[in-house]
C-alpha cells in the first residue's frame, strides 16, 4: 500500500477488504484465561481440602487468597509474553465483564470475614455468569453451556454438608471453565493449520 | 449533487490505516504495519498526517525495552470517516 490516489471504486473495495481483514473471529479467542483461572482454582481447592482434611486446622483456608494472586500472576506472564497488537470492542466487553466478577468476588470474599455468607456457592454463580456472558460475547456454544452449567451447580455445595464441598467446587471450576477453555485453544489452532 | 471527497482521506494508505482503525478500537504500529504491508517510514508519515488532522490518537508507550505506538480514531475521525463513505456513495450511485 502507498500513498497514492484512488478512484471510487477502489476507495470503497480498500474499505471493504481491510475490515475483512481486521475482523477478530471468533476462533482468534485464546482460552488461556480460562485455563489459568480455572486450573489454579482447582488446584487451590484440592490443596486446602486436604490440608483442612489432614489437620482439621481452618488457618489452612487462608489458601483459598492464592487463587487471586496465582491466577493474576499466570494472567501477567501471559499477557506480557503474547501481546496483542490491537483492541476492539469484544476486547473491551470481555474486559469489563471479568473486571466487574472480579470485584464482586472480592467483595463476596472479604464480606466472609464480618459475616457467615455461603462463599463457595456464590462465587460459583458469579463466575458462571461471567463465563456465560463471555460465551454469549464471543459466540462460542461450549463457553455458553459450561457458564449456564456452572451457575446451575451452584446450588450443589449448599446440599453437601462436609469439606468434601470444597472439592466438588473445584470440580465445578474444571468442567466451567477447564474444559471450554480446552475446546477454545483446539478451535483456534485447527482455524489456523 | 456530488460531495467533495476529502483529500486527506482519499489517499490509499490513509484510508487503508482509518478503515483498520474504524473496525478495531485501537492498534499498535505492528499491527496496521501487517494490515496494510507499506513501509514503517510510510506509515510513520500518513500516521502523522492523520494525527495532526485530528482524526487518530497516537500514543507511544514501552512494552518491555522495545517502544510500542497505539494508535484510536477519534470521534472527530469516525464523522470524517462517516462523511467520505457518504460522499463516496454519492460518487458511486449507491443506495442508501
Amino acid at each position: 500500500m502507498e500513498e497514492k490516489n484512488l478512484n471510487e471504486q477502489e476507495s470503497l473495495e480498500l474499505i471493504s477488504q481491510m475490515i475483512r481483514n481486521t475482523k477478530q473471529r471468533l476462533e482468534d479467542g485464546s482460552g488461556l484465561p480460562f485455563l489459568i483461572w480455572g486450573y489454579t482454582t482447582f488446584f487451590v481447592s484440592m490443596a486446602v481440602y486436604y490440608f483442612l482434611n489432614k489437620t482439621g486446622n481452618p488457618q489452612y483456608n487462608w489458601l483459598w487468597f492464592g487463587i487471586p494472586v496465582i491466577g493474576a500472576m499466570g494472567m501477567f506472564v501471559s499477557q506480557k509474553t503474547k501481546q496483542k497488537h490491537s483492541k476492539n470492542y469484544i476486547d473491551r466487553v470481555i474486559a469489563n465483564i471479568w473486571t466487574v466478577m472480579g470485584i464482586a468476588a472480592f467483595f463476596t470474599s472479604f464480606s466472609a470475614f464480618f459475616v457467615r455468607i455461603p462463599v463457595l456457592p456464590m462465587m460459583i454463580l458469579l463466575m458462571g455468569i461471567g463465563t456465560a456472558l463471555t460465551g454469549l460475547v464471543i459466540k462460542f456454544k461450549p463457553v455458553i453451556v459450561s457458564g449456564f452449567i456452572g451457575m446451575a451447580s451452584c446450588v450443589i455445595p449448599y446440599i453437601i454438608h462436609d469439606n468434601i464441598q470444597i472439592v466438588v467446587f473445584g470440580f465445578i471450576f474444571l468442567i466451567m471453565m477447564v474444559i471450554p477453555g480446552h475446546i477454545l485453544n483446539y478451535q483456534r489452532r485447527r482455524n489456523h493449520v | 449533487m456530488f460531495k467533495e471527497l476529502n483529500p486527506l482521506l482519499h489517499s490509499e494508505l490513509r484510508l487503508g490505516i482509518m478503515s483498520i482503525l474504524i473496525s478495531v478500537e485501537e492498534a499498535d504500529f505492528v499491527f496496521i504495519r501487517e494490515k496494510t504491508g507499506a513501509t514503517a517510514g510510510n506509515i510513520s508519515v500518513q500516521i502523522e498526517k492523520l494525527s495532526e488532522a485530528g482524526y487518530i490518537e497516537v500514543n507511544k508507550g514501552f512494552l518491555g525495552k522495545r517502544t510500542r505506538t497505539v494508535c484510536k480514531m477519534t470521534q472527530a475521525g469516525v464523522a470524517a470517516f462517516e462523511d467520505y463513505v457518504v460522499a463516496l456513495k454519492s460518487y458511486l450511485d449507491v443506495k442508501q
